[in-house]
């Protein structure tokens, strides 16, 4: 269910900026699919909620199972990566990249989640990237209508426009 | 405001797919949550937007004339 409802937000959004580019952000079309892809958004957000909170408690019970059998405390939760340690640091410097830049960010969440949950899974890598895609696509549609509403805040880019149509 | 025809003809057929992928998810919602889930009511809103966006789109597809409405209109 969540990678059906996974696969069909990426294809609603990828759906939505196409429209959106062709026919002008404000168009009911562009309106309608922008709606469409958050409705589905929604639907996702909640179906992981939901089954998130089902495998907390689940993994909670087994946890609390375990330390009955053995006598052992259950595992401490290890602290969440912020974007100030040293690993993330590390890897931006490390790669020259920004460190707002959305990779950082990616394997920041990355590492946060490996710690908190014991490990590293195709899915959850997955999700991460297809929620940062989401994010840079957002982030796009609304950079656009930004420079169309108020191009006279972007002159260098208005710049580089002209000078592309004069070549 | 210039754009080629076919390019809408392949949207709508995406737009298409991703109504066909969606369509069992309220039912499937409802099977396990019940009716009155709040999951289940999301799912049917979810549904009800993707199938009014591939209306929209269809009928725009099918128009032999591109009138794009203005983006004035509401003015």
């Amino acid at each position: 269910m969540i990678r059906t409802l996974s696969e069909a937000r990426s294809r609603a959004t990828e759906l939505a900026v196409s429209i959106g580019s062709r026919l002008g952000t404000e168009h009911r079309l562009t309106e309608l699919a922008n709606a469409a892809a958050s409705g589905i958004e929604n639907t996702l957000r909640e179906v992981r909620s939901s089954a998130a909170g089902t495998q907390v408690s689940a993994a909670g019970l087994t946890d609390l199972h375990g330390a009955l059998q053995t006598g052992a405390q259950p595992p401490a939760t290890a602290p969440a990566i912020d974007a100030a340690s040293p690993v993330v640091a590390s890897f931006a410097a490390g790669t020259g990249l920004d460190a707002e830049h959305w990779l950082s960010a990616f394997v920041n969440e990355l590492l946060a989640q490996a710690r908190t949950s014991g490990g590293i899974t195709f899915e959850n890598a997955e999700r991460l990237l297809q929620q940062r895609k989401d994010e840079f696509l957002r982030d796009f549609l609304t950079a656009r209508r930004m420079y169309r509403a108020y191009p006279q805040l972007f002159p260098e880019i208005a710049d580089e426009t002209r000078q592309v149509v004069t070549l | 405001m210039n754009f080629d025809p076919r390019d809408f003809s392949d949207l709508t057929r995406k737009a298409t797919e991703l109504m066909a992928v969606t369509a069992d998810v309220p039912t499937v919602l409802r099977g396990r949550l019940g009716e009155h889930n709040e999951l289940s009511r999301a799912a049917d809103k979810m549904l009800a937007s993707v199938e009014a966006f591939v209306h929209e789109l269809r009928s725009f597809d099918a128009s032999a004339e591109p009138a794009i409405t203005d983006t004035f209109e509401d003015l």
